[in-house]
């Protein structure tokens, strides 16, 4: 333990850690020093010199977020020398910035209804900035009390806002150039999609050439909109109005756990999403989807009333008529003619209520979330580690000596989980990616493995042959905690590392390298969600990763372990909860079918989801009784016998786990919309009519009973969950043993042609273009589809032949290229961008919802 | 094709840098010195070498007025206009070759044969006022040699010329 450091600031002594700098201890103490460029977390850059100190002995006026505390040091932050420093350096600072919200004399007259006169230039007005009144550069001028009775004059740069890229608008105008946003892209992101342009005088923020952010590397989180003091980078959408109420909830768009403050406005809009920097979740971090996919909660399509149908029509009607309607005829369908549906972004209260409710108020097991949510992916870490969840810390991984991830689009699925992982890799780290598409991770990646479809635990399997034909296996490890080492290597007899390369068609010397690093890095994880891997090959997927990481002894330890990232937010809590059909039941796509045979007969969905596509919804329709909680019409409520509609995440009160276990508070931002309540308050409504009197309550009640019935929740009680969040403890068990994998399947060579998708945040100038049009950048791409050469030369197809892949109706026309790795699968890979402004620019109520994965497909190719 | 070619030239400037350390600075002046310019190639071909993106290079190649992003004219000219230069007249030859190429200060000629550039310090102040052509130098040039000058790199057009 390090001793506090001890200096006095401004009379006071106070305390600092070691390391730290002066601002640092001051903040920590309450002690306020204005600064602009700073931001907790990022390293010191002392661009806008507003947090200059005294010190005494010290020459000069050093800036304060560069300076390390010292022993003995004592600081004077107050002195008339610092004022007036800083007076002049916010002068220049207003030089280059409109400053009329400054200096109008109608300041303190002007009420919201008043129509600006024209007292001052255009665009000096205060009600042309979006950040009006939440400007920090407003406040720290005020503070600082710089004298603005003569309006300062200064330079307009007279450059047009950028409006053209999706979600963002950019005026730099207003920019200060105190580089926040450059640093959090780099610093905290990792993306280095824009950077600092020019010199001295002319120096802005930009990008390479002034490239659009579509092709500039950008994953359009938002982190710079957060972190801009001014009104240069704001949100377009509500980007005028303003906040009264700001509540800390939990994203509901994927099962990381973001804590979000969603800020309200009057009209009881929720206007803005922000990272929440003090949780340790995402410390502030957002991705494409929590920043800018949460406007469907303002939607003017949001149901409002209960619909009953009556004569063939849905007609209005009261929650009491509609709750009787259902209450009336569910208890026909009991057993196991009746299947519930919940909502993927469900809290853990609704959950726990759905599961409870099916089971003992319907007699069936038959409940489900309503996404394919791979229960394969934990269900051998339940079997073999002891809990079926993530054995560590997601944040952790950025700490990580090696980190592998196996076939997942993390930055697109699970935005904010690859954050740790490019940091992870920043710092030296290796990183492993094994997948066919090219995601945006392959790109960073050190070891790029490109299996054919399929082969996926051949590959593991591989690496375990290396890494035990080597001896670089964690002896110690295995002999104390675990064992079955010789039926581990037994099992691997088949799996040479050239048949292994012949099945996968990964070069041999690739998954030596692959497994060297893997097991010589110290700390690894394993990061996966097996996006294309079959679902009866998920589990031995899995078990073939369980045996990597017990085997070289990952497992247990801070920096390693095995994170399965699952589909929808409330995969782990409703696993947890029991919102599962378990053995005797059907899950969500096993009751479609069981609806579309005529087993089923009954069926409730609480909640609209992936799932329901039109085929699934005319099969819903073959049931007798079909109850919809939503919040926007769709073809699946048009087909409701009873339709309730449902709250949306910012109004509802609950509590939710994140893939790593975080269980989290979901507070209501806002009331709720129209007549529309929570699925927990259906259930217990429901189950009341039903004849159980004391089930459900408030979600304060539900978690009392959760906590007694799940016993890994004991320690999620209200103060916990109050100050942040808790995480459900898992612990190594005694013995994990390695167990033996199946023989290894060799490839079949009479496959067809496999489509591999994938999606990157940036590809070379020379192969996108992004074009004007109504304002909007577009991006116009020469879609190039890239074969084997082999395949190429058996097709008769030469590079740059138009090629045309079709499956289903679909059709991709582009040039091909025969530079592919893989015979009999032909890739093609597209820009982010483009689904952004697909999201941007969606008609759909909740486009987030619907967000298009990247799936293999079988596929026939031919010369177009 | 020519691009192909462009990108090799880029790519042996890039790999061919003498000095153990390569960094995006020096991969750019190894290929200003290549090609007189950095085209959008290079600033690819840096970054993806370099393991940063190309808004990072940017970042670096736009700090420095020294790199140009659009190919030189075929002939360099270059004015001093250094203290020793400027006290032996260098303003009046300056105005002499502005005139001459139809310039209001450094640039390229509108057909791309001269590209013009100040220089603070040719190195040769005994001999000043001092202007090169093409990296000769022209010592105590007067109105009328600077004349005969320009008037000779135009004459050769885009013939010849400073290109390596």
């Amino acid at each position: 333990m390090t001793e506090p450091i001890k200096l006095t600031i401004d009379g006071v002594e106070v305390e600092a850690k070691p390391g730290q700098t002066v601002l640092q201890a001051a903040i920590d103490n309450n002690v306020y020093i204005p600064y602009l460029c700073y931001w907790p977390g990022m390293k010191p850059y002392g661009a806008c010199r507003m947090c200059c100190v005294e010190v005494e002995g010290g020459r000069g006026t050093p800036a304060s977020c560069t300076l390390p505390v010292a022993n003995g040091m004592v600081v004077n932050t107050l002195g008339t020398e610092i004022r007036g420093l800083r007076e002049s350096v916010l002068e220049l600072l207003l030089s280059e910035h409109p400053h009329g919200c400054l200096t109008c004399h109608r300041i303190e007259l002007c009420g919201p209804q008043d129509i600006c006169l024209r007292h001052v230039r255009v665009m000096d007005r205060c009600v042309v900035c979006p950040k009006n009144e939440r400007c920090e550069l407003k406040d720290t001028v005020r503070y600082v009390n710089v004298n603005m009775e003569s309006p300062l004059a200064y330079n307009y740069r007279n450059l047009q806002v950028e409006t053209g890229d999706p979600f963002y608008d950019r005026d730099y105008n207003l920019c200060i150039v105190c580089a926040r946003c450059v640093r959090v892209c780099e610093e905290m992101r990792g993306d280095d999609a824009i950077a600092m342009i020019e010199r001295s005088g002319t120096v802005l923020v930009g990008t390479s050439q002034g490239i659009s952010l579509l092709e500039s590397g950008c994953e359009f989180c938002g982190a710079c909109i957060d972190v801009c003091p001014v009104g240069a980078l704001v949100e377009r959408d509500h980007k005028w109005d303003k906040a009264v109420t700001t509540v800390k909830t939990t994203c509901t768009h994927c099962s990381v756990g973001c804590q979000v403050n969603l800020e309200v406005d009057r009209r009881g809009r929720v206007i803005r999403s922000i990272g929440d920097w003090e949780s340790p979740v995402n410390t502030g971090q957002l991705c494409y989807m929590g920043k800018f996919g949460n406007e469907f909660v303002n939607s003017r399509n949001r149901l409002k009333t209960p619909m009953l149908r009556q004569h063939g029509e849905l007609v209005e009607a009261t929650w009491e008529q509609a709750l009787e309607a259902i209450a009336s005829r569910l208890p026909d369908y009991k057993d196991g003619a009746f299947s519930l549906f919940l909502t993927p972004r469900a809290t853990n209260q609704q959950a726990y209520l759905a599961g409870k409710f099916a089971r003992q108020v319907m007699g069936s097991n038959n409940v489900d979330l309503s996404v394919d949510h791979r229960l394969e992916l934990v269900e051998p870490l339940g079997r073999r580690l002891g809990a079926a969840a993530a054995t560590g810390t997601v944040a952790e991984l950025e700490s990580a000596g090696c980190v592998l991830v196996v076939n997942a689009n993390v930055t697109e699925e699970h935005n904010v989980a690859a954050i740790p992982i490019k940091k992870a890799h920043k710092a030296g780290g290796k990183l492993i990616v094994i997948d066919t598409r090219e995601v945006e991770l392959s790109r960073y990646a050190d070891l790029w493995l490109r299996p054919y479809p399929g082969s996926e635990s051949a590959l593991v399997g591989g690496m375990l042959r290396v890494i035990l034909d080597e001896g670089l296996q964690d002896d110690t490890f295995i002999t104390e905690c675990s064992g079955g080492i010789d039926a581990l290597r037994e099992s691997l007899a088949g799996y040479g590392i050239d048949a292994v390369a012949d099945a996968t068609g990964v070069g041999a010397d690739k998954i030596a390298s692959a497994a060297r690093a893997f097991a010589q890095a110290g700390s690894a994880g394993i990061v996966y969600a097996l996006d294309n891997v079959a679902q009866d090959e998920r589990a031995p997927v899995t078990d073939a990763l369980v045996n990597l990481a017990l085997a070289t002894g990952n497992v247990g330890k801070p920096s390693s372990g095995l994170f399965p990232l699952r589909p929808g937010a409330a995969s782990q809590g409703a696993l947890d909860m029991g919102c599962s059909a378990g053995d005797d039941g059907l899950s969500a796509a096993q009751s479609l079918e069981a609806i579309a045979q005529g087993g089923v007969k009954a069926a409730m969905v609480l909640g609209d989801s992936a799932l329901f596509t039109s085929e699934a919804v005319h099969a819903l329709t073959h049931t007798d009784f079909f109850v919809v909680q939503a919040m926007f019409p769709s073809e699946l409520t048009e087909a409701a016998d009873v339709l309730l509609p449902m709250t949306s995440f910012a109004e509802e009160d609950g509590v939710v786990t994140s893939l790593d276990r975080w269980a989290l508070r979901r507070r209501a931002a806002i009331d709720p919309v129209g007549e529309s309540r929570p699925a927990d308050s259906v259930l217990t409504q429901l189950a009341r009519r039903l004849g159980a009197a004391d089930f459900g309550g408030h979600p304060s009640e539900v978690l009392q009973g959760i906590r007694e019935a799940v016993p890994a929740y004991a320690a999620a009680t209200d103060d916990a969950l109050d100050a942040g969040g808790v995480q459900i403890a898992w612990s190594m068990p005694e013995r994990a043993e390695l167990t033996p994998l199946p023989p290894m399947q060799a490839r079949n060579g009479d496959a067809p042609f496999l489509f591999a998708p994938g999606r990157v945040l940036s590809l070379p100038v020379g192969e996108v273009e992004v074009v004007r049009s109504n304002g909007k950048n577009a991006i116009r791409r020469e879609d190039a589809l890239e074969l084997h050469p082999d395949d190429a030369s058996a097709m008769g197809v030469a590079p740059g032949d138009v090629i045309e892949v079709a499956a289903n109706g679909h059709r991709i026309r582009g040039l091909a290229r025969t530079t592919g790795p893989l015979r009999g699968v032909v890739s093609a890979t597209v820009l982010f961008g483009e689904l952004a402004i697909a999201l941007d620019q969606s008609a759909d109520d909740d486009p987030m919802l619907r967000v298009p994965g990247l799936h293999v497909m079988p596929v026939q190719v031919a010369k177009a | 094709m020519a691009d192909d070619a462009l990108r090799a030239r880029i790519v042996r400037a890039v790999t061919e840098q003498p000095q153990p350390t390569v960094t995006v600075l020096s991969s750019l002046l190894a290929i200003e010195d290549e090609l007189g310019w950095i085209p959008q190639e290079a600033i690819e071909e840096v970054a993806s070498r370099q393991s940063v993106t190309q808004n990072d290079v940017w970042a670096v190649a736009s700090f420095y007025p020294n790199f140009r992003f659009s190919p030189p004219g075929t002939h360099m000219v270059e004015v001093c206009w250094g203290p020793t230069c400027h006290l032996m007249g260098a303003q009046r030859l300056l105005e002499r070759v502005h005139d001459a190429l139809g310039l209001d200060g450094e640039g390229d000629t509108a057909d791309g044969a001269v590209t013009l550039r100040y220089n603070t310090c040719l190195g040769a102040c005994g001999q000043a006022p001092v202007v090169s052509a093409d990296h000769h130098l022209l010592g105590r040039a007067s109105a009328e040699a600077v004349d005969a000058l320009v008037a000779g790199l135009r004459a050769a057009g885009r013939n010849g010329g400073h290109q390596r």
